[in-house]
């Protein structure tokens, strides 16, 4: 079995607007394989079991399925397609939905209105285990985890808190500084920054803090 | 402020019912509520009418847009759930004086004043028995109390106490016969019925506005979650494909902030808060420039930030727009003791010593602002030394602020 970072960038995108899904397919890098298109939920884990891409492209809102939208196709799929990452897309602000998605086990978050080379890097990123965070997810971690009012994680299992360097992070990304921008500022590898962001998309994951779904529906924070 | 519907209002001392009428009429309330005392004084007239008032008027919309209420009253912010108590204890008073009442009866037939006891006493004991039940029925309806059941069971027993008050009437009577408890019982059903029925009448109005408020709520979702799927996802595409310096980007854009706040609208969450304001001032510097202004913000925004704060970002906006241009990002962390605020764009960079001291732009608008305010401002190189970057940062609860006038 060849390594990961050999084989060739294969996406599925999956949007229920034909429009979009034709724009994005024609904006994405030269590289990257489109396998196919889905516009359902069902069509969606159909397709992603069936070809097993190495990256989804995902629309937070679907329809068809139990109405779960784009967490319901992660939910779903990921069993059966274990080598997928899923990186979702939305034109919604909504907190709520886009912590949903990412807690589904989604890599990242971006919105619809990124460039087609934003969209491609975003993707590769995924692809290679990384995390991607817009800036508005960065300040939504920051508000949810309490970095805001001063809370700092003590141990570096701690699941409900930032450690310091993560919140130095994201709050560079906030600032719209991309990885490599962040790395300079901080006097750190590309690579470190990569790991805090993974890490902290881990926690989003997993943390019950403030059970972070309801606490996001509630403040409308993105 | 005129009302165009003659309603009452929830904060109030008593009914409301002055408060809403000088608030519909445009008098102003302490002339309404001296006028009614006066004219309560001078025979009751004052007082009949304000129980018609009091029985006819609708109450105030229970925060029907709680945005408006929180940018009309901000005092009342905090009251706004607790709206609905009553600042006087009219029933409490009310029972008072009736017991009161009954006391002065009694003692006046005891010195040899002619009172009709046999009228006054079951007069006396029906009314405060309507109150006690009007008063519990108001309670039920909001669900004000946490054991609905108890307060049924206290209404069952004022209504007791109403049905007794009307049988005391025919009581005393001398003989009773059978046309007297006939009477009777009509008069008990009637009582009853009297009590009951304004309590009946607002229940159903109570069920009827709340079904409309469904159906309104229900239609705006489904128009909003259909602009969501279309149109906003046109305009998405269209600054995707689109030069994001060009005017269709910005044009989409500036549409899609506007579909944005209109299908939000209503949500307190996108309140008067300063990432709000930011945003605000974001669009407005977007129709005039070719730069994408990207807001975020996390924290909560304090109650109130100096004008200064803000008059100090907007300048900074509009120089990353102005001179940058392309994409600039404002970040904004207020936490509980500070506020802090990024301006960052990629443009050619900024220097402050290399600023002539004539061109007072940045250091007056900015530097200067922040610094009377008591906070502070930076110009620094911007992400990995390209461009500009702004960081403001205000202290809270750090001694005066002096407000921009």
């Amino acid at each position: 079995m060849s390594s990961p970072e050999n084989r060739e960038l294969t996406v599925v995108i999956v949007d229920d607007h034909s429009i979009f899904r034709s724009g994005l397919r024609a904006d994405l890098a030269d590289d990257i394989r489109v396998l196919g298109e889905a516009a359902t939920v069902d069509e969606a884990v159909d397709l992603v079991v069936a070809t097993g891409p190495r990256v989804v492209l995902l629309d937070v809102h679907l329809p068809g399925g139990a109405g779960g939208g784009g967490a319901e196709v992660i939910r779903r799929a990921a069993q059966q397609a274990p080598n997928t990452r899923f990186l979702a897309l939305s034109v919604s602000d909504a907190a709520d939905d886009v912590v949903t998605v990412i807690r589904s086990g989604a890599r990242g978050y971006i919105t619809k209105s990124a460039s087609g080379a934003d969209v491609s890097d975003a993707a590769r990123r995924v692809a290679e285990g990384d995390a991607v965070f817009s800036p508005r997810l960065a300040g939504f971690v920051l508000d949810a985890f309490g970095a805001v009012s001063g809370e700092t994680a003590e141990a570096s299992d701690e699941l409900d808190r930032l450690s310091a360097r993560e919140q130095e992070v994201m709050r560079l990304i906030a600032r719209g500084y991309a990885y490599k921008e962040v790395a300079t500022s901080l006097f750190i590898s590309v690579k470190t920054v990569e790991t805090h962001v993974s890490s902290v998309l881990r926690k989003l994951q997993l943390s019950s803090r403030h059970e972070l779904t309801a606490w996001a529906l509630e403040r409308k924070l993105l | 402020m005129d009302t165009p519907r003659l309603i009452r209002p929830r904060v109030r001392l008593v009914g409301g019912v002055c408060a809403g009428f000088a608030e519909h009429t445009g008098l102003p309330l302490p002339v309404v509520r001296t006028v009614t005392v006066l004219l309560t004084v001078c025979g009751g007239a004052g007082a009949l009418l304000y129980a018609w008032l009091w029985a006819t008027t609708p109450v105030a919309e229970n925060s029907a847009d709680p945005l408006k209420n929180v940018l009309t009253r901000p005092t009342d912010a905090a009251s706004a759930d607790s709206g609905r108590v009553r600042s006087a204890p009219v029933t409490e008073i009310l029972l008072g004086v009736a017991l009161l009442a009954a006391a002065a009866a009694l003692v006046a037939s005891r010195l040899g004043v002619d009172v009709p006891l046999a009228f006054v006493i079951p007069a006396i004991v029906v009314l405060s028995g309507a109150g006690l039940a009007w008063r519990q029925f108001d309670d039920l309806r909001q669900q004000r109390s946490s054991s609905s059941s108890a307060l049924l069971v206290r209404a069952l027993g004022a209504l007791v106490l109403v049905a007794l008050g009307i049988l005391l009437f025919f009581v005393t009577g001398e003989e009773p016969n059978v046309w007297t408890v006939f009477t009777a019982a009509i008069a008990v059903l009637f009582g009853v019925a009297i009590v009951v029925a304004p309590w009946l009448v607002r229940l159903t109005r109570d069920l009827a506005d709340e079904r409309a408020a469904r159906v309104r709520e229900a239609d705006r979702a489904e128009i909003a979650a259909h602009l969501h799927d279309s149109v906003l996802q046109t305009l998405a595409l269209i600054q995707q494909k689109a030069d994001p310096s060009s005017e269709a980007s910005r044009l989409a854009r500036a549409q899609e902030r506007e579909l944005r706040d209109w299908l939000f609208a209503g949500s307190p969450a996108s309140s008067v808060d300063l990432a709000a304001e930011l945003r605000r001032i974001a669009a407005v510097i977007e129709q005039e420039y070719a730069a994408q202004i990207d807001v975020v913000s996390a924290g909560q925004s304090p109650p109130s930030v100096p004008d200064a704060l803000l008059g100090a970002a907007r300048e900074a906006m509009l120089n990353a727009a102005r001179h940058a241009g392309g994409m600039v990002s404002v970040f904004l962390e207020s936490s509980p003791t500070a506020v802090d605020l990024t301006v960052t764009d990629r443009g050619p960079g900024l220097v402050l010593d290399d600023i002539p001291a004539d061109r007072m732009g940045v250091r007056e608008s900015i530097l200067g602002r922040m610094h009377r305010i008591g906070g502070t401002a930076e110009l620094v190189p911007g992400p990995g030394g390209t461009g500009t970057e702004v960081r403001l940062s205000l202290p809270l609860n750090a001694g005066v602020h002096h407000v921009e006038s």
